[in-house]
Protein backbone atom coordinates (compact mmCIF):
# COMPACT_ATOMS: atom_id res chain seq x y z
CA UNK A 1 0.00 0.00 0.00
CA UNK A 2 2.67 1.99 1.27
CA UNK A 3 4.85 1.47 -1.83
CA UNK A 4 1.97 1.93 -4.73
CA UNK A 5 0.99 5.53 -2.83
CA UNK A 6 4.70 6.47 -2.86
CA UNK A 7 5.14 5.01 -6.63
CA UNK A 8 2.20 7.59 -7.73
CA UNK A 9 3.56 9.93 -6.19
CA UNK A 10 7.04 9.66 -7.62
CA UNK A 11 4.69 9.55 -10.79
CA UNK A 12 2.81 12.77 -10.61
CA UNK A 13 6.09 14.54 -9.52
CA UNK A 14 7.86 13.77 -12.84
CA UNK A 15 4.88 14.16 -14.80
CA UNK A 16 5.17 17.83 -13.59
CA UNK A 17 8.69 17.86 -13.96
CA UNK A 18 7.78 17.28 -17.67
CA UNK A 19 5.61 20.09 -17.83
CA UNK A 20 8.26 22.54 -17.69
CA UNK A 21 10.69 20.28 -18.84
CA UNK A 22 11.41 18.78 -21.99
CA UNK A 23 12.39 15.14 -21.25
CA UNK A 24 15.64 13.74 -21.97
CA UNK A 25 15.49 9.81 -21.88
CA UNK A 26 18.65 8.07 -21.30
CA UNK A 27 19.23 7.78 -24.51
CA UNK A 28 19.07 11.37 -25.22
CA UNK A 29 21.53 11.68 -22.41
CA UNK A 30 23.91 9.47 -24.37
CA UNK A 31 23.97 11.42 -27.12
CA UNK A 32 24.37 14.83 -25.43
CA UNK A 33 27.15 13.30 -23.83
CA UNK A 34 28.68 12.20 -27.02
CA UNK A 35 27.66 15.31 -29.16
CA UNK A 36 29.32 17.69 -25.56
CA UNK A 37 32.33 15.76 -26.25
CA UNK A 38 32.34 16.68 -29.72
CA UNK A 39 32.20 20.65 -28.79
CA UNK A 40 35.16 20.31 -26.64
CA UNK A 41 33.80 21.23 -23.42
CA UNK A 42 36.19 18.58 -21.05
CA UNK A 43 34.54 19.22 -18.05
CA UNK A 44 35.12 17.73 -15.01
CA UNK A 45 32.72 15.30 -14.63
CA UNK A 46 32.60 12.55 -11.07
CA UNK A 47 34.76 13.63 -8.87
CA UNK A 48 34.02 17.18 -7.38
CA UNK A 49 35.43 18.25 -4.27
CA UNK A 50 32.53 20.58 -3.49
CA UNK A 51 29.04 19.71 -2.69
CA UNK A 52 27.00 17.41 -5.34
CA UNK A 53 24.50 19.80 -6.36
CA UNK A 54 21.34 19.65 -4.40
CA UNK A 55 19.07 18.43 -6.62
CA UNK A 56 20.88 15.74 -8.47
CA UNK A 57 18.37 13.55 -7.11
CA UNK A 58 15.07 15.18 -7.22
CA UNK A 59 12.86 12.89 -5.03
CA UNK A 60 15.02 11.82 -2.05
CA UNK A 61 12.34 9.51 -1.02
CA UNK A 62 12.57 7.36 -3.85
CA UNK A 63 15.97 6.25 -4.08
CA UNK A 64 14.89 3.25 -6.19
CA UNK A 65 13.86 4.65 -9.13
CA UNK A 66 16.76 6.93 -10.47
CA UNK A 67 15.43 5.48 -14.28
CA UNK A 68 13.19 8.02 -13.80
CA UNK A 69 15.31 11.17 -13.43
CA UNK A 70 14.38 13.58 -16.00
CA UNK A 71 18.48 15.49 -16.26
CA UNK A 72 21.71 14.40 -15.87
CA UNK A 73 22.71 15.84 -12.70
CA UNK A 74 26.53 16.63 -13.81
CA UNK A 75 27.15 18.39 -16.82
CA UNK A 76 28.84 21.44 -15.91
CA UNK A 77 28.94 24.76 -17.67
CA UNK A 78 26.90 22.41 -20.85
CA UNK A 79 24.01 23.96 -18.40
CA UNK A 80 24.21 27.07 -19.78
CA UNK A 81 23.34 25.37 -23.24
CA UNK A 82 20.04 24.11 -24.36
CA UNK A 83 20.66 19.99 -25.14
CA UNK A 84 22.14 19.91 -28.77
CA UNK A 85 18.97 18.50 -29.91
CA UNK A 86 17.43 21.84 -29.78
CA UNK A 87 20.14 23.62 -31.38
CA UNK A 88 19.24 25.47 -34.85
CA UNK A 89 15.71 24.90 -34.03
CA UNK A 90 13.08 28.15 -34.81
CA UNK A 91 10.72 26.35 -31.55
CA UNK A 92 10.64 24.86 -28.81
CA UNK A 93 8.08 22.89 -26.76
CA UNK A 94 7.50 23.67 -23.46
CA UNK A 95 5.12 23.28 -21.14
CA UNK A 96 3.31 25.36 -19.37
CA UNK A 97 4.13 27.07 -15.83
CA UNK A 98 3.76 26.07 -12.22
CA UNK A 99 1.03 27.52 -10.59
CA UNK A 100 0.85 28.06 -7.15
CA UNK A 101 -1.87 25.44 -6.46
CA UNK A 102 0.56 22.73 -7.75
CA UNK A 103 3.97 24.11 -5.79
CA UNK A 104 1.52 24.23 -2.39
CA UNK A 105 1.34 20.44 -2.49
CA UNK A 106 4.92 20.32 -2.39
CA UNK A 107 6.94 19.73 0.63
CA UNK A 108 10.28 22.20 1.40
CA UNK A 109 12.83 20.47 0.25
CA UNK A 110 11.55 20.03 -3.52
CA UNK A 111 10.87 23.61 -3.61
CA UNK A 112 14.28 24.43 -2.90
CA UNK A 113 15.51 21.61 -5.70
CA UNK A 114 12.97 23.19 -7.56
CA UNK A 115 14.51 26.61 -7.35
CA UNK A 116 17.82 25.58 -8.45
CA UNK A 117 16.44 23.66 -11.59
CA UNK A 118 14.42 26.63 -12.82
CA UNK A 119 17.25 29.36 -11.84
CA UNK A 120 19.73 26.58 -14.10
CA UNK A 121 16.97 26.86 -16.99
CA UNK A 122 16.70 30.62 -16.50
CA UNK A 123 20.23 31.23 -16.77
CA UNK A 124 20.21 29.03 -20.34
CA UNK A 125 17.65 30.92 -21.88
CA UNK A 126 19.57 34.07 -20.75
CA UNK A 127 22.72 33.04 -22.82
CA UNK A 128 20.78 31.79 -25.36
CA UNK A 129 18.42 35.04 -25.36
CA UNK A 130 22.44 36.95 -25.32
CA UNK A 131 23.77 35.09 -28.08
CA UNK A 132 20.84 35.30 -30.23
CA UNK A 133 21.49 39.10 -29.89
CA UNK A 134 24.64 38.98 -30.92
CA UNK A 135 24.32 36.96 -33.76
CA UNK A 136 21.12 38.93 -34.93
CA UNK A 137 18.42 36.22 -35.39
CA UNK A 138 15.85 35.45 -33.60
CA UNK A 139 15.65 33.77 -30.35
CA UNK A 140 13.42 30.12 -29.96
CA UNK A 141 10.60 30.43 -28.24
CA UNK A 142 10.80 33.75 -26.31
CA UNK A 143 7.98 32.95 -24.05
CA UNK A 144 10.30 30.61 -22.14
CA UNK A 145 11.62 33.10 -20.40
CA UNK A 146 8.27 34.55 -19.61
CA UNK A 147 7.77 31.12 -18.19
CA UNK A 148 10.17 30.52 -16.07
CA UNK A 149 9.96 33.64 -14.60
CA UNK A 150 6.12 33.32 -13.61
CA UNK A 151 7.27 30.07 -11.94
CA UNK A 152 10.07 31.43 -9.52
CA UNK A 153 7.72 34.10 -8.50
CA UNK A 154 4.94 31.75 -7.69
CA UNK A 155 7.56 29.56 -5.65
CA UNK A 156 8.75 32.77 -3.88
CA UNK A 157 5.53 33.44 -2.60
CA UNK A 158 4.39 30.10 -1.76
CA UNK A 159 7.79 29.93 0.52
CA UNK A 160 7.49 33.10 1.76
CA UNK A 161 3.58 32.11 2.89
CA UNK A 162 5.05 29.22 4.81
CA UNK A 163 7.85 31.06 6.18
CA UNK A 164 5.16 34.06 7.66
CA UNK A 165 2.60 31.09 9.36
CA UNK A 166 5.83 29.56 10.44
CA UNK A 167 6.76 32.29 12.20
CA UNK A 168 3.20 33.30 13.59
CA UNK A 169 2.95 30.39 15.22
CA UNK A 170 6.13 30.00 16.69
CA UNK A 171 7.37 33.74 17.80
CA UNK A 172 3.48 35.99 16.56
CA UNK A 173 5.80 38.43 14.76
CA UNK A 174 4.01 39.48 11.75
CA UNK A 175 7.43 40.98 10.13
CA UNK A 176 10.05 38.62 9.16
CA UNK A 177 12.25 41.91 10.18
CA UNK A 178 11.63 43.49 13.23
CA UNK A 179 11.45 47.02 13.49
CA UNK A 180 9.77 49.54 15.09
CA UNK A 181 7.59 53.13 14.05
CA UNK A 182 9.83 56.15 14.15
CA UNK A 183 9.77 59.55 14.56
CA UNK A 184 12.17 61.67 12.92
CA UNK A 185 13.13 65.49 13.16
CA UNK A 186 10.48 66.81 10.63
CA UNK A 187 8.10 64.71 12.68
CA UNK A 188 7.05 62.12 10.74
CA UNK A 189 6.27 58.48 11.77
CA UNK A 190 8.04 55.87 10.17
CA UNK A 191 8.75 51.88 10.07
CA UNK A 192 12.04 51.78 10.80
CA UNK A 193 13.11 48.38 10.13
CA UNK A 194 16.34 47.54 12.58
CA UNK A 195 19.55 45.57 11.02
CA UNK A 196 22.72 44.07 12.60
CA UNK A 197 25.45 46.11 13.79
CA UNK A 198 29.04 45.12 14.25
CA UNK A 199 29.43 47.10 17.92
CA UNK A 200 26.51 48.30 20.54
CA UNK A 201 24.29 51.28 19.66
CA UNK A 202 26.36 53.44 22.41
CA UNK A 203 29.66 53.15 20.74
CA UNK A 204 28.15 53.43 17.51
CA UNK A 205 29.01 57.26 16.90
CA UNK A 206 26.95 57.24 13.36
CA UNK A 207 23.99 55.75 14.80
CA UNK A 208 24.00 58.09 17.18
CA UNK A 209 24.13 60.84 15.35
CA UNK A 210 20.90 60.01 13.79
CA UNK A 211 17.71 61.86 15.71
CA UNK A 212 14.79 59.46 16.07
CA UNK A 213 12.80 62.33 17.88
CA UNK A 214 11.09 65.55 17.31
CA UNK A 215 12.03 69.06 18.97
CA UNK A 216 10.03 71.26 20.45
CA UNK A 217 10.51 74.20 17.90
CA UNK A 218 9.23 71.67 15.11
CA UNK A 219 5.69 71.51 16.35
CA UNK A 220 4.52 74.44 15.10
CA UNK A 221 5.53 73.88 11.77
CA UNK A 222 3.57 70.44 11.99
CA UNK A 223 1.15 72.77 12.80
CA UNK A 224 1.26 74.78 9.84
CA UNK A 225 1.93 71.09 7.63
CA UNK A 226 -1.38 70.09 9.29
CA UNK A 227 -3.47 73.56 8.49
CA UNK A 228 -1.87 73.30 4.84
CA UNK A 229 -2.98 69.98 4.29
CA UNK A 230 -6.54 70.69 5.77
CA UNK A 231 -7.04 73.50 3.28
CA UNK A 232 -5.77 71.67 0.12
CA UNK A 233 -8.51 69.13 1.30
CA UNK A 234 -11.27 71.43 1.47
CA UNK A 235 -10.35 73.50 -1.53
CA UNK A 236 -10.02 70.54 -3.51
CA UNK A 237 -13.79 69.29 -2.29
CA UNK A 238 -15.27 72.91 -2.63
CA UNK A 239 -14.52 73.35 -5.97
CA UNK A 240 -15.67 69.58 -6.82
CA UNK A 241 -18.90 70.49 -5.38
CA UNK A 242 -19.01 73.73 -7.02
CA UNK A 243 -18.09 72.15 -10.56
CA UNK A 244 -20.99 69.28 -9.65
CA UNK A 245 -23.74 72.89 -9.14
CA UNK A 246 -22.44 74.38 -12.27
CA UNK A 247 -23.10 70.88 -14.17
CA UNK A 248 -26.43 70.84 -12.14
CA UNK A 249 -27.20 74.43 -13.57
CA UNK A 250 -26.42 73.65 -16.86
CA UNK A 251 -28.09 70.18 -17.27
CA UNK A 252 -30.64 70.12 -14.69
CA UNK A 253 -31.36 66.06 -15.86
CA UNK A 254 -27.78 65.12 -15.00
CA UNK A 255 -27.57 62.31 -12.38
CA UNK A 256 -25.33 63.04 -9.32
CA UNK A 257 -22.53 60.86 -9.33
CA UNK A 258 -22.60 58.50 -6.25
CA UNK A 259 -19.87 59.03 -4.16
CA UNK B 1 11.85 39.89 -11.42
CA UNK B 2 11.00 41.16 -7.95
CA UNK B 3 11.96 38.32 -5.75
CA UNK B 4 12.12 39.13 -1.84
CA UNK B 5 15.19 41.08 -0.84
CA UNK B 6 16.78 39.06 1.08
CA UNK B 7 19.25 40.15 4.05
CA UNK B 8 22.49 38.96 4.62
CA UNK B 9 23.98 38.81 7.86
CA UNK B 10 26.34 40.65 8.79
CA UNK B 11 29.90 39.78 7.46
CA UNK B 12 32.76 39.79 9.61
CA UNK B 13 35.90 38.66 8.66
CA UNK B 14 36.42 35.11 8.81
CA UNK B 15 32.57 34.47 8.71
CA UNK B 16 31.45 32.28 5.29
CA UNK B 17 29.90 33.72 3.06
CA UNK B 18 25.97 32.39 3.60
CA UNK B 19 25.05 33.85 -0.15
CA UNK B 20 24.22 31.04 -2.49
CA UNK B 21 20.91 29.68 -0.06
CA UNK B 22 17.95 30.02 -2.54
CA UNK B 23 19.81 33.19 -4.80
CA UNK B 24 18.00 35.24 -7.58
CA UNK B 25 21.35 35.83 -9.31
CA UNK B 26 21.51 34.99 -13.10
CA UNK B 27 24.36 34.16 -15.18
CA UNK B 28 24.48 34.73 -18.64
CA UNK B 29 27.62 32.89 -20.34
CA UNK B 30 28.84 35.03 -23.29
CA UNK B 31 30.94 34.48 -25.88
CA UNK B 32 34.07 36.64 -25.29
CA UNK B 33 34.33 39.07 -27.97
CA UNK B 34 38.24 39.73 -27.29
CA UNK B 35 39.62 35.81 -27.16
CA UNK B 36 40.52 34.55 -24.01
CA UNK B 37 42.26 32.21 -22.83
CA UNK B 38 41.40 28.20 -23.80
CA UNK B 39 40.56 27.63 -19.99
CA UNK B 40 38.70 31.56 -19.56
CA UNK B 41 34.74 31.77 -19.45
CA UNK B 42 33.17 35.05 -19.91
CA UNK B 43 30.11 35.72 -17.88
CA UNK B 44 27.41 38.80 -17.34
CA UNK B 45 26.27 38.78 -13.63
CA UNK B 46 24.31 41.32 -11.41
CA UNK B 47 26.16 44.26 -10.07
CA UNK B 48 25.70 42.62 -6.27
CA UNK B 49 27.58 40.03 -7.02
CA UNK B 50 31.31 39.58 -5.79
CA UNK B 51 34.08 37.09 -7.31
CA UNK B 52 33.23 35.15 -4.30
CA UNK B 53 29.75 34.85 -4.97
CA UNK B 54 30.45 33.86 -8.18
CA UNK B 55 33.08 31.15 -7.42
CA UNK B 56 30.54 30.02 -4.76
CA UNK B 57 27.85 29.77 -7.44
CA UNK B 58 29.23 28.02 -9.73
CA UNK B 59 30.99 25.56 -7.60
CA UNK B 60 27.79 24.74 -5.14
CA UNK B 61 25.08 24.96 -8.37
CA UNK B 62 26.70 23.59 -11.31
CA UNK B 63 29.45 22.08 -10.10
CA UNK B 64 32.16 23.84 -12.15
CA UNK B 65 35.81 23.75 -10.77
CA UNK B 66 36.65 27.69 -10.52
CA UNK B 67 40.53 28.85 -10.09
CA UNK B 68 40.59 32.40 -10.27
CA UNK B 69 37.72 34.77 -11.17
CA UNK B 70 37.99 38.56 -12.48
CA UNK B 71 35.64 41.11 -12.89
CA UNK B 72 35.42 44.55 -14.30
CA UNK B 73 32.00 47.03 -14.56
CA UNK B 74 30.68 47.63 -18.14
CA UNK B 75 29.72 51.10 -18.92
CA UNK B 76 26.93 50.98 -20.74
CA UNK B 77 26.93 53.41 -23.45
CA UNK B 78 25.00 56.85 -22.95
CA UNK B 79 25.86 58.49 -26.40
CA UNK B 80 22.44 57.75 -27.97
CA UNK B 81 19.57 60.25 -28.60
CA UNK B 82 16.05 59.61 -28.46
CA UNK B 83 13.42 61.57 -30.60
CA UNK B 84 13.71 64.49 -27.89
CA UNK B 85 17.59 64.62 -27.97
CA UNK B 86 17.91 63.30 -24.56
CA UNK B 87 20.64 60.88 -23.72
CA UNK B 88 19.75 57.63 -23.47
CA UNK B 89 21.65 55.35 -21.51
CA UNK B 90 22.50 51.52 -21.76
CA UNK B 91 22.49 49.52 -18.36
CA UNK B 92 25.89 48.82 -17.28
CA UNK B 93 27.01 45.36 -16.22
CA UNK B 94 29.11 43.23 -14.51
CA UNK B 95 31.40 40.83 -16.37
CA UNK B 96 33.82 38.24 -14.82
CA UNK B 97 35.90 36.25 -16.75
CA UNK B 98 36.37 32.79 -14.82
CA UNK B 99 39.12 30.60 -15.26
CA UNK B 100 38.28 27.13 -14.58
CA UNK B 101 40.81 24.65 -12.37
CA UNK B 102 41.94 21.49 -13.37
CA UNK B 103 43.31 22.54 -16.74
CA UNK B 104 39.81 22.47 -18.13
CA UNK B 105 38.89 24.01 -21.24
CA UNK B 106 35.88 25.41 -22.92
CA UNK B 107 34.69 26.85 -25.93
CA UNK B 108 31.55 28.89 -26.62
CA UNK B 109 29.55 26.16 -28.97
CA UNK B 110 27.62 27.37 -31.72
CA UNK B 111 24.51 27.00 -31.09
CA UNK B 112 22.57 28.68 -33.90
CA UNK B 113 24.04 26.17 -36.59
CA UNK B 114 22.44 26.21 -40.20
CA UNK B 115 19.80 23.37 -39.64
CA UNK B 116 18.23 22.20 -43.66
CA UNK B 117 14.55 23.09 -42.92
CA UNK B 118 12.28 22.02 -45.91
CA UNK B 119 9.60 24.81 -45.93
CA UNK B 120 5.63 23.27 -45.66
CA UNK B 121 3.82 21.67 -47.56
CA UNK B 122 1.30 24.22 -49.37
CA UNK B 123 2.89 27.05 -47.22
CA UNK B 124 3.43 30.39 -48.58
CA UNK B 125 7.46 30.27 -48.37
CA UNK B 126 7.13 27.00 -50.70
CA UNK B 127 4.95 28.93 -53.19
CA UNK B 128 7.10 32.00 -53.46
CA UNK B 129 10.27 29.33 -53.48
CA UNK B 130 8.76 28.06 -56.66
CA UNK B 131 7.85 30.82 -58.30
CA UNK B 132 11.68 32.85 -57.84
CA UNK B 133 12.71 29.37 -59.38
CA UNK B 134 11.06 29.80 -62.46
CA UNK B 135 11.45 33.40 -62.85
CA UNK B 136 14.79 32.44 -62.94
CA UNK B 137 14.88 29.57 -65.52
CA UNK B 138 12.78 32.58 -67.84
CA UNK B 139 15.46 34.96 -67.19
CA UNK B 140 18.23 32.69 -68.54
CA UNK B 141 19.46 32.91 -71.99
CA UNK B 142 18.95 31.06 -74.91
CA UNK B 143 21.76 28.32 -75.13
CA UNK B 144 21.47 27.79 -78.18
CA UNK B 145 23.21 31.14 -79.15
CA UNK B 146 26.64 30.15 -77.05
CA UNK B 147 26.34 33.64 -74.48
CA UNK B 148 26.33 35.66 -77.32
CA UNK B 149 24.02 39.00 -75.75
CA UNK B 150 20.77 39.53 -77.22
CA UNK B 151 21.09 42.77 -79.14
CA UNK B 152 23.64 40.98 -81.36
CA UNK B 153 22.42 39.13 -84.52
CA UNK B 154 20.44 39.95 -87.47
Amino acid sequence: MAASSSTGRVLTLCKQFQNVFRISSATNARQRAVSSAKCQTSLLRGTSPIVTPSWSNPISSAGQYRALHTTISRRGLEDFFDSPENWGEANVKSGAPWTAKQLRTKSNEDLHKLWYVLLKEKNMLLTLEQEAKRQRVQMPSPERLRKVERSMIRLETVVKERENALRLLQTGQEKGRPGAWRRNIFGYVYWYRFKEYAIPWYMNRRYKRKRFYTPKFVEPHIRLRIENYLRERARNENLKKRRLAKLQERFPQIKAPAS
Amino acid sequence: MPVTRLLYPLYQLGNPQLRIFRPSWFLTLVRPGKEQPQDTVQFRIPMEMTKYDVKNYLEKIYNVPVGVVRTRIQFGSNKKRNHLNQKVKQPDYKVAYVQLALGQTFTFPDIFPEKERAPAEGSMEEMQEKFMEDEKQRQKLDPRRGGVTEWFGL
